[in-house]
């Protein structure tokens, strides 16, 4: 009898993560030209962006295969929601403990970092390996 | 006043609501198409996880721009 062999998907997290660390560090340079504040502010946008992005791609990546289906779905919705609560308790804390934000580079670097993060998940795909 | 906070309420309402038809949507075809071709499982994942990044993009813009309105405009 023949099994066919488990396939696991690889998530390049660490590579998304570099290239979106890079990619903040851009922006916040090009935002520091105006101000250190519109600096700052760019970078914390991003940050809302990456860390509950991160939360969610391990959360939905912690069950594989056709026979955790109903887990995988699980994970998508938990993963979500906890994703949505962080973003807005981490928008919520920063607009009220953090006294000087400048708010367009802020709201303006968040916009972006999440478009472009679509893109890159789009463009640098998991792979199934075995 | 208040319409700031109906506003933001709106916002992040309507944006709850349409990832949530989304996402649901897109559940439920992947536990479909996983119970058809239980082989392509792995792939369907990719393909699901990639959609739920797009799906909710503009929900996540919302989000900050509710919270931005209730914390800064009303606060």
């Amino acid at each position: 009898m023949k099994f066919r062999q488990s396939r696991i998907t690889h998530v390049p997290l660490a590579r998304w993560l570099i290239i979106e660390f890079t990619g903040l560090f851009i922006i916040s340079l090009l935002w520091s030209l105006h101000s250190v504040l519109a600096g700052y502010s760019a970078f914390i946008g991003g940050l809302i962006f990456i860390v509950p992005n991160a939360w969610f791609v391990n959360r939905v990546y912690r069950d594989q295969g056709a026979r955790n289906a109903h887990l995988m779905v699980g994970n998508l919705f938990r993963a979500e929601t906890t994703k949505i609560a962080l973003t807005a308790i981490f928008f919520a804390a920063v607009f009220t403990l953090m006294e000087p934000v400048y708010v367009p580079a802020l709201l303006f670097t968040f916009a972006v970092m999440v478009l472009a993060g679509g893109a890159l998940r789009w463009l640098i795909r998991p792979q199934p390996r075995r | 006043m208040e319409m700031v906070f109906i506003a933001a309420a709106i916002i992040i309402g309507m944006g709850a609501l349409a990832t949530g038809i989304g996402f649901g949507i897109l559940g439920g075809k992947l536990l479909e198409a996983t119970a058809r071709q239980p082989e392509m499982a792995n792939q369907l994942q990719v393909k699901t996880f990639i959609m739920a990044g797009l799906l909710d993009a503009v929900p996540m813009i919302g989000v900050g721009i509710a919270m931005y309105l209730i914390f800064v405009v009303a606060g």
